[in-house]
């Protein structure tokens, strides 16, 4: 391995759950949970302790499963500030090991270690210092997939380090054979219940079945299935069957200029009424809005999506158009919106709602408007809203009808990714 | 499409990231970046000020270092004023602070 780069991917055990086990030490031999909704029993787990799992508590399930499994559960209201805290607290110590640092989810990071090896020996060694590291310190338990490349890093930790006694694998491309290539397709990185359908359709029923279909016939077969513009997914899965993958470890890859910034909202409730789902289309569009002029950013095209809440009856629309002039003035884009939506709602209730904006300008310069002479005044106007919002919180100042029943804003203010704070 | 087979592709197409996740990690990044003022030692302060002098009175046009918590900041022209009371000179009309420099060179 001495030629190759050595990348680790390193992934934190049940992180929520284990940040709050460390913050609570009373519920140490406990089974703990962090739910959604603890006051509800249909909200969800996020993140269940290894105790609990025990119990056959699994992420994702309803609230009032998991009790009838184990009703001695300690369920804890999610803090999502805290967790993205404890995150970079974790890329704090990685980034005393290498400079190569990029995280690829709140508990996943993926590390370049090639140059930090002499100090510190082989890569299993220098793996066990920072799991030892970050367990005293933190009081969390990460687990290390260790390959020449990311997406074998990544199928190390999530096929083989997980499992193991030590939380740390090697994978090394010629052990492919009797590991990776052994197991079920539906193991893959990026293969899910439907890709998996369609491998095992395909005759191939383990990793290593797809790893040896030559590239073409691969091509060929998808093509069949999805059509000519598959040809690129089938490289995907074929390359990470093999574990082919020369991208870098990016540390600067989170501050590229996004293409689209949007924001999407599951509700409370099914949305019947025209004018209850403006009023979420206005909040949506506000918190865009707000975000695009935070980065200097202007919008040319809008786009809209409503869905229904029954998923094996998908109802509603996503759409977008092009708006005369780029912008990031909230009432111009919500009149896009609102065009948007009357055109395309088919009078279904709504269960989600999303807005976003693309083809971004600079907002240095603008188009003047013949139509809108008070520009001025309003960009001025939601530079001092947004400035209000950024020190005292984006509750601090609201639009009269996030007030009235339909309206989320304020409920939304205390979320980060839809689960508390 | 074709992005998810180049570079970081891949990864950046199927990532989770928190928007709040993302700007702390950007914000820490600036962090890192931000640079230290460097001290000048007698020798170093010497050459500065021989050359802020020599423009200031010959109009040389000269390069000057600063500092700049995030850039790497580069003064070049003539200097105009040397304001001792105040700590500041003048290139170009504009004022700089004296204390901010950390090297100079003439131009030839």
């Amino acid at each position: 391995m001495s030629l190759n780069r050595v990348i680790m991917l390193a992934d934190c055990q049940s992180f929520y759950a284990s940040v709050e086990k460390a913050e609570h030490p009373e519920y140490h031999d406990r089974p703990l949970v962090v739910a959604g909704d603890p006051e509800r029993r249909s909200g969800i787990i996020l993140a269940a302790c290894p105790i609990a799992k025990s119990f056959g508590v699994t992420t994702a399930e309803r609230l009032g499963d998991s009790l009838a499994k184990c009703p001695d559960l300690v369920i804890i209201r999610p803090r999502m500030q805290l967790y993205i805290d404890i995150s970079m607290r974790i890329t704090n110590i990685y980034q005393s090991y290498t400079d190569l640092v990029e995280p690829y989810s709140i508990d996943e990071q993926f590390l370049d270690v090639t140059g930090s090896l002499h100090l510190y020996g082989t890569p299993e060694e220098l793996a066990h210092h920072i799991q030892t590291h970050i367990q005293s310190e933190l009081g969390i338990y990460t687990r290390f997939g260790i390959a020449e490349n990311k997406i074998l890093a990544k199928t190390a930790c999530d096929n083989f380090a997980k499992k193991n006694e030590s939380g740390i694998f090697v994978l090394t491309k010629d052990r492919l054979h009797e590991t990776l290539w052994t197991l079920p397709v539906a193991k893959m990185f990026m293969v899910g219940s439907r890709m998996t359908r369609h491998f095992n359709a395909m005759g191939m029923e383990t990793i290593g079945k797809v790893a040896e279909t030559p590239l073409e016939k691969l091509k060929q077969l998808m093509r069949r299935k999805f059509g000519k513009n598959s040809d690129i997914n089938a490289e995907l899965y074929w390359r990470i069957a093999n574990g082919l993958d020369d991208s870098p470890v990016t540390p600067g890859t989170h501050s590229v200029a996004p293409k689209a910034i949007g924001h999407m909202m599951t509700l409370p409730r099914d949305y019947g009424k025209l004018e209850e789902i403006k009023v979420v289309l206005l909040e949506l569009t506000e918190l865009v809005c707000q975000r695009c002029r935070g980065k200097g950013y202007m919008g040319h095209v809008v786009s809209v999506g409503c869905m229904g809440a029954d998923y094996d009856h998908p109802t509603g629309f996503n759409r977008q158009m092009k708006m005369d002039d780029p912008t990031n003035v909230t009432n111009q884009v919500y009149r896009a919106a609102v065009e948007l939506l009357l055109r395309h709602w088919d009078g279904y209730p709504v269960r989600k709602v999303g807005v976003s904006l693309s083809q971004f300008s600079s907002d240095d310069e603008y188009q003047l408007s013949l139509f809108d002479p008070h520009r001025d005044k309003t960009m001025a106007l939601e530079r001092a809203t947004d400035a209000i919002k950024q020190k005292y919180g984006d509750a601090i100042i609201l639009r009269a009808v996030s007030i009235t029943p339909a309206g989320q804003a304020l409920h939304r203010s205390e979320k980060i990714g839809g689960h508390y704070k | 499409m074709r992005k998810k087979l180049e570079g970081n592709g891949l990864w950046e197409s199927s990532r989770m990231m928190l928007p709040e996740h993302k700007v702390a990690i950007n914000e820490h990044e600036k962090a890192l970046r931000q640079r230290q003022r460097v001290e000048l030692d007698e020798q170093e302060w010497e050459q500065v000020s021989r050359s802020v002098t020599e423009s200031l009175q010959q109009r040389q046009p000269v390069t000057l270092r600063l500092f700049h918590p995030a850039e790497e900041l580069i003064v070049s022209g003539i200097v105009d004023r040397v304001d001792q009371m105040k700590g500041r000179f003048m290139v170009d009309g504009e004022w700089f602070a004296i204390g901010d420099i950390e090297g100079a060179d003439m131009e030839e």
